[in-house]
């Protein structure tokens, strides 16, 4: 059976429209899905919070030597706004949000690090940095 | 079946596997394989633990048969190797011969003195003990950083330098006012004395990273290279960039930088910790960060601060007479990368770089 011109646009017009909806439905997909990007909060070594960075909050985080830190997450970024340690240097340390980042209170021996779910398939494969 | 039809199928086909990608993307995946590795021994296990000592964090990670047993014992050495140098302790041996002149030294302390006055000779005195007056005096021993009178910088400078040191036997004694500090050394030597622990206990894979000195044991569980990124010293805080990658096995990778510890004055001048032993004040070689690679990590991290000290030229010099016991990776204040001939096929970077060459 030989096309007609007629079945080749129809052919063509599926095809777009299917195409478009798949385009939309990735776009969807990277915008609205949560990446999987979590602060994890060690005290000592032992996991003691974890908060997922797609939801804004600020909790005090209790640490070693009943030091307290003030953690806020907010549009995809953690920092320590508030903390009794001496130096204050979880403070200065800024914001983070990549994964691998992390914010350390030595007084307190508190680590928030941004982690990911999927930390094996995605981020580096690099097994230590070097300062 | 028509041409057309194939056609549609087939994208159809590619548009469900991609959109199942993008939709896996960023969700579950299995990743708890690491803790219970059945390698080809049910009993081979990969410990890891965070532990804060030597004022800073530290991780330390084992594989073998008993990696528990392993990481126990590393981190009752690092413990016990705190309590030995910590000059912030009032009862570390160190504390007690800062305050006595001298003393009676333990079998650990006596090593690190005479691999100190080794490198500080070698080095013509860029690496040296006897700065910890100066540091205090600098106020980098404490929260509050300010930059000293000159004149006390002058007469605490006077009164350095590890050629006072007298080692006689077992006992050391100081020099009139001054005070020492392994706190460039320390790291190092720990790392290195927690690869003996992970020889003795048998295991197959190992790493620690203690405050950012990273010290690899063999290769990682599949037997290819540890990779260590290099930290940029323009964006110390950032992973995503780096001076390169490293890949290693069996070796200490440690290095000095201005960006690790520094302080501004009201002029906003920025002032970091590694001091220049002769000056007295922070060490000015047109270097920001020097990494060095060893299998003696009590070398290289006197070394990464030495070298930091010495600049690029005395840096390479000192690289071509003892290219057998290290390699090195420097970056200048010029935005030049530096890598020694013996790691460049190691290194990986995306930035242009020079090799050292031994024939210079």
């Amino acid at each position: 059976m030989k096309k007609t011109e007629k079945t080749i646009r129809k052919d063509l017009i599926v095809i777009g429209s299917l195409l478009l909806s798949g385009l939309l439905l990735m776009v969807g997909v990277l915008l609205f899905s949560r990446d999987g990007r979590t602060v994890e909060v060690r005290v000592d070594g032992a996991v003691k919070y974890r908060y997922s960075l797609s939801e804004n909050r600020r909790v005090t985080l209790k640490g070693a030597n009943n030091g307290s830190n003030v953690l806020v997450i907010q549009s995809g970024e953690a920092w320590i706004e508030e903390a009794d340690c001496p130096d204050g240097l979880c403070i200065k340390t800024g914001r983070i949000s990549k994964e691998g980042q992390s914010i350390i209170c030595l007084p307190h021996k508190l680590v928030a690090e941004i982690t990911s779910k999927n930390a094996e398939s995605s981020g580096s494969d690099i097994d230590a940095y070097v300062k | 079946m028509r041409a057309g039809n194939k056609l549609l199928t087939l994208l159809l086909v590619c548009m469900l596997l991609c959109s199942g990608c993008a939709g896996n993307n960023g969700k579950t995946e299995p990743s708890e394989t690491s803790d219970k590795q059945s390698v080809s021994d049910r009993a081979v296990t990969t410990e890891s633990r965070e532990l804060f000592a030597m004022d800073t964090v530290m991780m330390i990670r084992a594989t073998g048969v008993d990696a528990k047993a392993a990481v126990d014992e590393a981190a009752a050495e690092i413990e016990r190797l705190d309590a030995l140098l910590s000059v912030g302790s009032e009862e570390s041996e160190v504390t007690k011969l800062n305050r006595n002149g001298g003393g009676v030294m333990s079998e650990d302390v006596k090593y690190l003195t005479e691999r100190s006055l080794e490198i500080y000779d070698s080095t013509g005195g860029a690496y040296d003990i006897t700065i910890y007056p100066l540091m205090e005096l600098w106020g980098f021993t404490g929260d509050h950083p300010a930059v000293p009178d000159a004149k006390e910088i002058e007469r605490v400078i006077s009164e350095s330098g590890s050629d006072k040191l007298k080692i006689n036997g077992n006992t050391l004694t100081l020099g009139a006012e001054q005070g020492i500090d392994f706190g460039g050394i320390a790291k190092g030597y720990a790392s290195s004395r927690i690869m003996e622990i992970f020889e003795k206990k048998g295991m197959i894979s190992g790493l620690v990273s203690l405050g950012g000195n990273v010290h690899c044991f063999r290769t990682k569980e599949d037997g290819s290279a540890w990779k260590c990124g290099v930290t940029d010293p323009e964006h110390p805080d950032d992973n995503r960039y780096l001076l390169g990658i490293l890949h290693c096995s069996d070796q200490a990778v440690i290095t000095s930088g201005g960006y690790e510890r520094y302080f501004q004055d009201e002029s906003g001048k920025t002032y970091h910790h590694i001091m220049d032993p002769k000056t007295g004040y922070p060490a000015k070689s047109g270097l920001t960060s020097v990494t060095i690679v060893s299998k003696d990590g009590t070398l290289a991290d006197a070394l990464s601060t030495a070298c930091f000290v010495s600049g690029e030229q005395k840096a390479a010099a000192y690289w071509r007479s003892h290219r057998d016991e290290f390699d090195m990776i420097l970056q200048t204040d010029d935005g030049r990368l530096l890598v020694s001939e013996g790691i460049s096929d190691a290194f990986e970077s995306d930035r242009s770089y020079q090799v050292i060459s031994f024939e210079g």
